[in-house]
């Protein structure tokens, strides 16, 4: 019990950190820092997304899927061609996108990860990385190398808070997020299925006496993860654009959030996310920009050196 | 502590969260025995090897190895000293053959490096002749020279058991931690075993020997030691103890067969 | 001792006997390869050769490091990179230098770099430590492109001198390539000589368990850092000698997916199996040219795959998953186990009858 206790005070202390730089932005660059903070914990948000995914497949499966930051990219590709190719709503464009992308998840579950039961943790990784080439190659030969833009879900006009002008489109990724994070949390604590899940990736046995068998858990995991994967991607869309090659770097950035948080833990992946999304534009704003993807590598390594495990992580000894 | 010490436990406490796995076990091993260390299920045998062997620090007390302290030391720093340890599930290295097993063992004693190994100096080559000698002669001994290409591995329980016990030996070492090693042995190599223990004590080694097998335990030790939650609660020769109504309370009472 | 030298299985004699004759093979490869008319072959063997040659000193590296020592490295493109950067500012701002000390001095920069990351980062495992090594390739790409007072920036160094050792010029591919595959077969005979001494035994330990290679002596932090700095002096050059190879580099040869290559050739060519990164390189290097070259060769095969660049990534990434799925431990096993079978029935009766011998004794 003591190791959730000291759980506990580092989920304590980094929201305080987070805050802290937070409140000093704002009170030394007044607006300017307003701006920073939204556009960061906006960025955070989806970085939160993604490494949810890919903790929820990592806590069920023990495998890295290298190809979460891909299903985004496909959901941001596929939303474009629904919505402004097509010329579907936009909401009939969102479903559409996140259910192709998720059944491709499940597809690739079912014909892959199912079958390689018991392979290496180096083996999962090349699979992973395989499959995200495979798909990566293929967005490009559909859609090509060309950033499209994507309409924001309700007007581009900015609006004015405090000095700072917020695209709405932040709304939706706050409220989105925020509703995600909600929804997982209850799937995985109240349901039976998210119990079963939960007990499958410890105990198999027990897990099976409530109806969930590692089998199910590992489809389950896949599915939820393309589909927060993609939606995340959606989301973001409008603010960043949409091209073949934005997954890589989304993939990374969820994973160092995943790790940073500690793999495994959907709060770890929350707040992790979060902390690299403030971070990555704080840093933004310190240094000369080419830099920025540096520092926020740098800050997780430094991290990882003083709690191996991540922020929130149980710690664990494992191979490759 | 005596000059005969060649292990010397003392006010030994760990804890683990609140609770106390160990709690000031303090007694000593002399040279050239074979002490038996026993205990009901969780007692904290298996703990106290690992606080001896370097991979738990304790929280309070001192563990001296041949008149100098090795408390708080690491695993691979306590073994160069001259402590090995077998382990109660079989940890053979996989990948690698019953002789290579056993050359890993003689890692303590040999000094080639990464450059003189990678160069095939002639000191490089030499020592490898030797390990490969000594450790044919180790498994001579403990009976497994008949297939050194075998993965380790692959080999039946029993066998591997006496596989670990041989790589340990490789090390040359002082004193020599079993943990369990008669545990899913038969009846015909648990006799083995015995005879090798014996053999070893007469060539000087000195052996902890935690066992549930007591008919192995009383057999073969000089003095035996007993753990219950985490306390020494007798010590004795084999006689004494089995005579202790302490420890048939905890213990024999309870589990005898 | 020769009879406890047959009874090893470290196999160390058969693979010496292996790079002789793939070290004769290999460097009768330009001769012949010249005499095959463009028409029939269509593609340069030598510059390709060449190219893997350079490919194959990381992966043989990385080889040591994730298939014996079993410490995965996502990364190793940033030493590759360090070594080919170190040589090129080198040997381009001082006109002088002797580009044969910049390569040299490309494998120790590395090495000191792998040094000072390696002991804190190798404290970590699994999946972990992927991700810090996947963020130190990251940090080094991006140091590549930021430091243009250095690097040049992403347009790079240009006219970078090529390779000459006391006055013997390497300015052709002909050339470079018995230099390139002289330095790759030297480290193939380190790495066998390294796998079958107490080192390796020492590695191949700690990749099975980390507890049970301490409870032996063995400090297996000290091992790791050894094996992972070795690892980047073996890539630095490799990359030292693409950049005398190309004498052009950029960031964009040295990022995230140079890494992933390397992983992936040391996978599929069988991790583990010291010769798995050598048929890994070849094995992935010459791939897309033999699909591009599919239908100059077999009428049957449609002509569309000529343009094979369009969707090469598309087939790699399904090969990926592919040999993952059904030949996890690599093309080299595959290749090794038909041999060996044949070798084990013969085998037990050498052991039966060497075991006789020392009952003798």
């Amino acid at each position: 019990m003591k190791a959730d206790e000291k759980r506990n005070r580092v989920l304590w202390c980094s929201i305080a950190v987070v805050a802290l730089v937070i409140a000093l932005a704002l009170s030394l660059k007044g607006s300017k820092g307003l701006q920073w903070v939204i556009s960061g914990l906006t960025v955070g948000s989806i970085y939160a997304l993604v490494a949810m995914g890919f903790s929820i497949i990592y806590a069920s499966t023990r495998v890295i899927n290298f190809a979460q930051g891909e299903f985004s990219m496909l959901g941001g590709m596929l939303m474009y061609t629904f919505s402004s190719q097509v010329g579907l709503p936009a909401w009939l464009s969102f479903i559409l996108a996140v259910t192709v992308v998720t059944a491709l998840g499940a597809g690739f579950e079912r014909a892959v990860i199912h079958r390689m039961e018991g392979a290496s943790v180096v083996a999962l990784i090349i699979v992973t990385i395989g499959f995200s080439i495979f798909i990566r190659a293929v967005a490009k030969w559909i859609w090509g190398t060309d950033p499209v833009k994507i309409a924001a879900f309700l007007g581009e006009e900015p609006l004015r808070f405090l000095g700072a002008s917020i695209v709405p489109q932040s709304f939706w990724v706050f409220g989105f997020t925020a509703v995600a994070v909600i929804l997982v949390f209850l799937f995985f604590n109240r349901t039976l299925p998210g119990k079963g899940m939960r007990a499958a990736a410890g105990n198999p046995d027990a897990a099976s006496l409530v109806g969930v068998s590692t089998s199910t858990s590992s489809l389950l995991a896949w599915t939820m993860a393309a589909a927060l994967g993609a939606a995340a991607g959606i989301i973001i869309a409008p603010i960043n654009f949409a091209a073949y090659s934005f997954g890589v770097m989304l993939g990374l950035k969820g994973f160092a959030a995943a790790i940073l948080g500690g793999l495994g833990s959907a709060p770890g992946a929350v707040v992790g996310g979060l902390i690299l999304g403030v971070l990555e534009i704080m840093t933004a704003g310190a240094f000369p920009s080419g830099y920025k993807d540096a520092v926020a590598f740098l800050i997780i390594i430094l991290v990882l050196l003083v709690r191996p495990q991540g922020l929130l992580g149980k710690p664990e000894g494992e191979k490759v | 502590m005596s000059e005969q010490d060649m292990l010397d436990i003392d006010g030994v406490t760990k804890m683990f969260g609140g609770l106390a796995a160990l709690k000031e076990v303090s007694f000593s091993v002399n040279r050239g025995e074979i002490k038996g260390l026993i205990g009901p299920n969780g007692a904290g045998k298996t703990t106290l090897f690992n606080v001896l062997t370097g991979v738990y620090r304790p929280n309070a007390g001192s563990i001296t190895l041949n008149g100098s302290s090795v408390t708080g030391l690491r695993p691979d720093q306590i073994t160069s000293m001259g402590m090995i340890r077998t382990f109660q599930t079989i940890q053979l290295f996989e990948g690698m053959t019953v002789l290579e097993n056993t050359m890993v063992g003689c890692h303590t004693w040999t000094r080639s490096g990464l450059f003189s190994s990678g160069l095939k100096l002639p000191g490089a080559r030499r020592e490898e002749e030797k390990i490969r000698e000594e450790s044919m002669v180790i498994l001579k001994d403990v009976g497994l020279d008949t297939r050194p290409g075998e993965q380790g591995t692959n080999l039946p329980y029993g066998q591997q058991r006496m596989l670990e016990l041989a790589r340990a030996l490789a090390s040359r070492p002082d004193i020599l931690l079993l943990d369990e090693p008669a545990a899913g042995l038969n009846q015909y190599e648990t006799g083995e075993l015995s005879q090798l223990l014996l053999s070893l004590r007469e060539q000087g080694l000195t052996i902890l020997l935690v066992e549930h097998d007591m008919g192995l335990v009383m057999k073969v030790s000089n003095e035996v030691v007993v753990l219950d939650y985490g306390k020494v609660i007798a010590r004795g020769t084999p006689d004494e103890v089995q005579n202790d109504p302490k420890v048939i309370e905890a213990y024999l009472g309870i589990e005898a067969d | 001792m020769e009879k406890l030298e047959k009874i090893d299985a470290t196999e160390k004699g058969r693979n010496y006997r292996i790079l002789l004759i793939l070290s004769v093979f290999i460097f009768t490869v330009p001769f012949w390869a010249g005499l095959i008319p463009g028409s029939i072959l269509h593609m340069d063997i030598v510059n390709l050769m060449v190219l893997a040659g350079t490919y194959a000193c990381a992966v043989i590296g990385l080889n040591l490091l994730v298939g014996y020592a079993g410490q995965i490295s996502l990364g190793h493109a940033a030493f590759f990179g360090i070594g080919a950067y170190t040589t090129a500012i080198l040997c381009t701002r001082m006109a002088w230098f002797p580009t044969w000390l910049g390569v040299i001095l490309g494998g120790l920069v590395a090495g000191i770099i792998g040094w000072l990351v390696g002991v804190p980062v190798l404290r970590l495992k699994g999946h972990y430590l992927a991700m810090a090594t996947l963020g130190l390739g990251e940090i080094a790409f991006i140091l590549f492109t930021q430091l243009k007072g250095l690097t040049g920036g992403t347009l790079g160094i240009l006219n970078i001198p090529s390779l000459s050792i006391f006055g013997l010029e390497f300015d052709t591919e002909f050339k470079l390539y018995f230099l390139i595959w002289a330095v790759v077969m030297l480290m193939m005979l380190l790495s066998i000589n390294i796998i079958c001494s107490r080192v390796g035994r020492a590695l191949r330990a700690l990749h099975s368990s980390d507890d049970a290679a301490e409870a032996m002596g063995i400090n297996t932090a000290r091992y790791k850092t050894m094996i992972f700095v070795l690892s980047a002096v073996f890539a630095g050059i490799g990359g030292a000698l693409f950049a005398h190879f190309l004498n052009y580099i950029d960031p964009a040869s040295f990022t995230f997916f140079l890494s992933i290559l390397f992983i992936t050739m040391v996978v599929i060519g069988g991790m583990g199996n010291i010769w798995g990164g050598l048929v890994g390189v070849i094995f992935l290097i010459f791939l897309p040219e033999v699909i591009q070259g599919l239908p100059h060769w077999i009428p049957l095969v449609p002509e569309s795959l000529t343009n094979f660049g369009n969707y090469e990534l598309v087939v790699y990434g399904l090969l990926l998953i592919l040999f993952m799925m059904y030949m996890p431990k690599g093309i080299a096993f595959g290749l090794s186990r038909g041999t060996s079978y044949a070798k084990t029935k013969f085998g037990h009766l050498r052991d039966r009858i060497s075991a006789r011998k020392y009952e003798g004794h």
